[in-house]
């Protein structure tokens, strides 16, 4: 198990047993509000149909979106992209009003995977997990913390985090995996 | 810990997720400088603090971030409806018969 | 080992010899006896002391419900634990046992003198005995009550223990597997649900474990419950055992408590002991079964007398025989039973009395068949025995009179006044009971929450109608779920089934008024009491609860309540259901702290944030304080100085060059969208719209009842984008507070709100040298004084990083703060501290900036303010936009008691003798020799020792302060009374001089 500290080293946290933890490297992230009506407008522009479920998500290449909220989403991006990305909104503004806000580094995101990698999540989470289907996620909390949850898989998940919050998480999900390997 | 239906999500969800934020209904007068002193004091300060049902506001904090409207007995401790803050008032009869 | 064990039998493993110690006494076992029935095995039934007589006592049952037999368990420092149940502990080798309530030891024991002492303690002693004189209280009185009080001794080291928690959503949660609970788990888990069974026992089979000879389905009794958890466990139901569902609360929500170390020798370390389950159950069934209640008669809590069912238990499931002449007295069929598994294992029943004047004939029957003495239509009414019972008074009894007393010999005394359906969890979910007339006890009636209670829960009586009724209760669970599925039906051969009747106290030849008679045996609440309790007037069985503490012990009325209302019910005269039960409430066991802590314990106690920079506090040698949930790095100590010092020197170092401070804590929220700035305008109080893009303002944000709420510098970044600062404490309320009116007063405005609180670390620099620091590092900006001056913002670059600076200062001095995306922050920092070294540059914490801050008399929303401030108070109404035609608080400021003259005011204070630091808190009079109490016009918000000023300088808020300048008022201390002139809030650089270039 590695000692994760402030400095967010991308790397694996816990690299054995029924769930593995790795921090993930950096992304370029965004929040981005806008009307329904200006939906269609700013898919084309940052070329992903933005889904209109929340907790549904849409991609395309390398940039992911989901829907957070009625009027909410989250882009994840490379990190190249972010200036084209940003360009794209600043050309449908005028027509589609919206707010895209950077927020790269607001969070820091944990990879939890393994056999047990939902179960793991039910020591701080009171979302049934089940509910929650692969390839989508959701906003919820975790021991009073705010985190985005994305399920890639039935047992690989996305945790993303604000960073003054993660320590605390990780070390809970940490705790976890060794009441795990201590069964 | 209660289920909480968030009508914006369109889940019901654990009561972790939401924070609780006052009595439903009581709009902010639209040109507060013409209401006398005693209609102010009114949207300020007095609640109707019901035993029963009772029309108040909840918001999905740790979810979609929305506030919304919601008809929860305070004796019983359970949610008649929840829905969206630009729904119209439900009618506590028409509740009541369907929750029976 | 002992004559009391009977080879072979149970569900102890006879190859398995344990030993713990009782009182330093070496006691053997086996591996699955209880310490309860390792203590009976070896003949000890006296196990502790009563909580208020210190009478001395023995187990009375064989389960969680048990009253007397409580003990302090240890394994190891630390790991001590009080109240612990005798008849729940599993032992292990090297256990310790010590048992309760007693001094100088457990058979001799002088806090005994209580029971002759009695009649002090009778109901409501605490409201009569200690009412005079009142002297008394605080040398006499409490000192007693508190050294009396509490059962056992609280632990007194750290709980080296750790503890977890789960959520867990299933379909079907069944509570207790019994033949109930098993019988519903096979039914729904076979109708396709999620099922989780849980028991409080270390193995399923609850009843079934205390009656091997009963057959189901052609197979002995625990071959079916093996054979049947085998296969729930292969239909992927979750069996938890040694688990406690220890509060129903609502829309299924259930707790459980699994204890996971406690029978263990020697736990790995890292399994916690004990884990809460917070369950979300579609349906819950109730298979809790029932408890056997007490007979109410003169000396029925001597060693030695216990529950028969009970002694049946720790017959066929320990295989201990709880004495050798046993007397039995029942009102129900059921104790007929015990005494006959007992016969057959040895014992001598010297008698069955059965109240009841003519018991069922097939009963009589298999008595005489063995040679026992029937005693039909008796009563007991006394036993003798000091730390043991060594005989029984019985009477017979003719229509309403006692007759001539018997006095027999015997070792135990094993009764039955019945059963009562464990209607603990049902209650918590205020679920309505109905009174049963025939079997003189409450039933669940109408539910409140999804679920079903099936067996002895609702009053079944017998292995074959539980079961059955068990299987159709599952299958109504997963019917409710839309489940198809058809119930099991169970034939059972060897049932028991029987009925009983119900009881008052036993009736007596003797004065009842002299009877020690227990109801509640924990709190050794007697009949009398009841009796008493109702005579001195109180009605509601709510207020008799409370007046003589019965079913208040930790066993929540397990034992008591039923006989507790029979006997209040008479002295009212008002029939049971009209009298009604009292509440019963969570936990349905005593539960331990750390159970309900969780991981909430040391450094996983809370959250505490950090900031990007904090590492680099940390290795300075930073002193912490929190904020809010951070930590902030409080001030930077060097060798030797004390936190006086180490201000002085910060503070001093930032005035004559530069210091470097973290402020990224502050909060931070990016408002975004056409109409922002309109947004903007009716948030704060500030005028927003002609502020330019590339300019700053201090902002203002009160609630609407005009009070001041928050407060920070917002820089316009374009035309639709701001970049607002919020307090460190007040960021997600006041993000909360914009969306609330955003959402749901001006859902039409085009505008959105982001937090970026974490997305940018910021750091502060500030001093005469503070630009020359910086500029260097700066690319894409012009920083003189014309291009950028005092309240601008610009986005460029600043080491590398793209950056916001902001020219701004909180201090009085030239001050930029720079905001990087948060990874960056660290570095930036150590970039601008080594650029630094040459200007001296000092790093300082939040004690420096809060007097730095004082010094020119910025406030800090929270200390100078305490939510009855309004901007006028604050000496803040020049940050008001007078000419717009609303913003959030400007009605309010109208309202006639903030615009009404003398209202408390922030002003100044500096001590007469110049010397004097105030405390903060610390109340201001005008006139120091009133009689008190004294008028008090306001208090010290602020107080520091100034550096640039010299001396100590205070902000206050002071009645009509304004209308005070050059007053002196008095700030009387517990020592002394300080001087102290009134005077404004900037103590420095009053001009502003040292803010240009």
């Amino acid at each position: 198990m590695t000692v994760l500290t402030h400095a967010f080293t991308p790397g694996p946290i816990v690299a054995s047993g029924p769930v593995k933890l790795t921090l993930m490297a950096p992304v370029a992230r965004f929040s981005l509000r806008l009307r329904a009506a200006n939906i269609p407008a700013v898919s084309k522009a940052i070329g992903v149909d933005l889904a209109t479920t929340v907790g549904a998500r849409a991609a395309n290449g390398t940039t992911e979106t989901i829907c957070l909220g009625p009027d909410e989403w989250l882009i994840i991006a490379k990190p190249d992209d972010t200036e084209k990305l940003v360009a794209a909104c600043a050309d449908v503004y005028a027509s589609a009003t919206h707010s895209l806000t950077e927020v790269s580094a607001r969070e820091v995101t944990v990879r939890i995977e393994g056999e047990r990698a939902a179960e793991l999540l039910t020591i701080g989470c009171p979302r049934d997990i089940d509910t929650i289907p692969v390839g989508g996620g959701c906003r919820t909390v975790i021991d009073g913390v705010t985190v985005v949850l994305w399920r890639d898989a039935e047992q690989s998940f996305r945790m993303d985090i604000w960073r003054s919050f993660a320590l605390h998480v990780i070390d809970l999900l940490c705790t976890g995996c060794k009441e795990f390997a201590a069964e | 810990m209660l289920l909480i239906h968030c009508p914006y999500c369109n889940q019901t969800l654990p009561e972790a997720e939401f924070t609780y934020a006052g009595e439903a209904h009581i709009a902010r007068p639209s040109d507060p400088s013409s209401v006398s002193d005693e209609e102010w004091r009114d949207f300020l300060f007095i609640r109707t603090n019901v035993k029963g049902p009772h029309y108040e506001r909840w918001r999905h904090f740790h979810g979609c971030g929305r506030y919304f409207n919601a008809v929860r007995d305070t004796v019983s401790d359970r949610f008649l409806i929840t829905y969206k803050t630009d729904d119209p008032r439900p009618e506590l009869s028409k509740l009541l018969e369907k929750s029976k | 080992m002992s004559s009391f064990r009977v080879s072979g039998r149970g569900r102890v493993d006879h190859t398995q010899p344990i030993q713990f110690t009782f009182d330093g006494k070496k006691i053997k076992g086996f591996k699955g006896d209880t310490v309860a029935s390792a203590l009976l095995a070896n003949g000890i039934h006296l196990m502790g002391r009563s909580f208020k007589y210190h009478r001395p006592r023995g187990a009375v049952t064989a389960g969680s419900e048990e009253p007397n037999a409580l003990v302090g368990t240890r394994r190891g420092p630390g790991r001590f634990e009080p109240n612990t149940r005798a008849t729940v502990q599993e032992i292990w080798d090297g256990l310790q046992v010590n048992s309760q309530n007693r001094y100088p030891s457990l058979s001799f024991d002088i806090g005994a003198i209580n029971d002759k002492a009695y009649m002090l303690f009778s109901a409501g002693f605490y409201y009569k005995t200690f009412m005079w004189p009142k002297s008394f209280w605080d040398k006499v009185y409490e000192p007693f009550i508190r050294a009396a009080a509490g059962l056992g001794v609280s632990p007194t080291e750290p709980d080296p223990d750790h503890y977890a928690s789960r959520y867990l959503h299933t379909d079907v949660l069944i509570i207790g597997a019994g033949p109930a609970g098993l019988a519903a788990a096979v039914s729904a888990a076979r109708a396709g649900s999620r099922v989780t069974l849980v028991d409080e026992n270390p193995e399923a089979g609850g009843s079934l474990l205390s009656e091997p000879s009963a057959m189901i389905e052609d197979m002995p009794a625990w071959d079916w419950v093996a054979k049947t958890v085998a296969e729930l466990k292969e239909l992927g139901v979750k069996v938890m055992t040694r688990t406690t569902a220890i509060g129903y609360y609502h829309q299924n929500m259930v707790g459980l408590c699994e204890k996971l170390t406690d029978h263990l020798a020697s736990p790995d370390g890292e399994t916690p002991r004990e884990r809460m389950w917070r369950v979300r159950a579609k349906q819950v069934v109730l298979a809790q079964g029932a408890l056997e209640k007490p007979l109410v008669f003169d000396g029925n809590d001597r060693p030695g007398v216990m529950l028969a069912g009970s002694a049946q238990t720790y017959l066929n499931r320990y295989g201990v025989r709880v004495g050798n002449k046993a007397v039995i007295v029942t009102s129900h069929d059921s104790a007929w039973y015990a005494a006959f598994d007992l016969a057959d294992a040895g014992t001598t029943i010297a008698a069955i009395i059965d109240t009841r004047a003519e018991p069922n004939g097939d009963l009589v029957a298999e008595a005489t068949k063995r040679g026992i003495r029937i005693m039909a239509g008796h009563t007991v009414t006394g036993t003798e025995g000091r730390l043991r019972i060594k005989s029984v008074r019985v009477n017979p009894i003719t229509g309403s009179s006692v007759g001539a007393a018997e006095v027999i010999v015997c070792d135990c005394l094993l009764m039955s006044g019945g059963w009562t359906p464990s209607l603990h969890l049902f209650s918590h979910t205020k679920g309505t009971l109905k009174w049963d007339e025939e079997r003189q006890t409450f039933l669940p009636d109408h539910k409140a929450e999804e679920c079903e209670i099936a067996g002895a829960g609702r009053g079944l009586w017998g292995i074959e109608a539980v079961l059955n009724d068990g299987a159709e209760m599952g299958a109504a669970a997963a019917k409710s779920l839309g489940k198809t599925t058809k119930a099991a039906s169970y034939g059972v051969a060897n049932d028991r089934p029987g009925t009983g009747v119900s009881h008052k106290e036993l009736p007596t030849d003797l004065d009842a008024g002299k009877a020690r008679a227990f109801v509640d045996y924990q709190n050794d609440v007697t009949a009398k009491d009841l009796r008493l309790a109702v005579r001195e007037g109180m009605r509601s069985i709510e207020h008799v609860k409370r007046y003589t503490t019965n079913g208040m012990a930790t066993d929540q009325g397990k034992m008591s309540n039923i006989n507790g209302l029979n006997i209040a019910s008479d002295a009212l005269g008002v029939p049971q259901p009209k009298v009604g039960l009292t509440t019963f409430r969570p936990p349905y066991t005593p539960t331990t702290f750390g159970a309900f802590c969780g991981y909430h314990k040391g450094s996983h106690f809370e959250v505490t944030r950090k900031t990007p920079i904090d590492s680099w506090a940390e290795e300075n040698g930073a002193a912490y304080e929190p904020v809010s949930l951070w930590r902030r790095a409080w001030y930077f100590p060097k060798d030797g100085e004390d936190m006086h010092a180490a201000v002085s020197r910060e503070c001093r170092a930032t005035r004559a060059s530069v210091g470097i401070f973290d402020a990224s804590t502050l909060g931070k929220i990016e408002v975004v969208g056409p109409d922002a700035v309109e947004f903007m305008n009716r948030m704060y109080t500030n005028p927003w719209t002609k502020l330019a893009p590339g300019r700053a303002r201090y902002g203002l944000l009160l609630g609407d009842d005009g009070f001041i709420r928050d407060d920070g510098v917002i820089g316009r970044l374009a035309d639709d984008r701001f970049h607002v600062t919020t307090t460190t404490g007040g960021a997600a309320r006041v993000l909360n507070m914009m969306e609330d009116y955003l959402q749901t007063e001006w859902p039409d405005l085009d505008v959105w709100l982001t937090s970026t609180t974490e997305q940018w670390a910021t750091i502060a620099l500030n001093g005469p040298n503070a630009r020359k620091v910086l500029e260097p590092f700066v690319e894409g900006l012009d920083m003189s004084d014309e291009a950028f001056p005092h309240m601008s913002v610009a986005e460029c670059r600043v080491g590398g990083f793209p950056a916001r600076l902001f020219r701004i200062s909180f201090t009085g001095e030239v001050g930029f703060e720079v905001n990087v995306p948060a990874h960056a922050g660290r570095a930036l920092w150590e970039m601008l501290f080594e650029a630094g070294k040459k200007y001296d540059i000092c790093p300082y914490g939040t004690e420096t900036m809060h007097v730095l801050r004082a010094e020119k008399g910025y406030i800090i929303v929270g200390q100078d303010t305490d939510g009855t401030v309004t901007p006028h108070d604050a000496g803040l109404g020049w940050a008001i936009g007078k000419m717009k035609p609303d913003f959030v608080g400007k009605r309010g400021l109208a309202r006639p008691d903030l615009v009404a003259e003398g209202r408390k005011q922030l002003i100044g204070l500096l001590t007469k003798d110049g010397k004097t630091k105030l405390e903060e808190g610390a109340q201001i009079v005008l006139d120091p020799n009133q009689p008190k109490p004294m008028k008090m016009v306001g208090h010290v918000t602020s107080s520091y020792h100034s550096d640039a000023a010299g001396r100590p300088i205070a902000m206050a808020l002071l009645e009509d302060g304004f209308n005070r300048m050059g007053e002196t008022i008095y700030i009387p201390m517990p020592d002394r009374v300080i001087k102290a002139t009134v005077t404004g809030t900037v103590f420095f650089d009053p001009e502003g001089a040292r803010l240009k270039l």
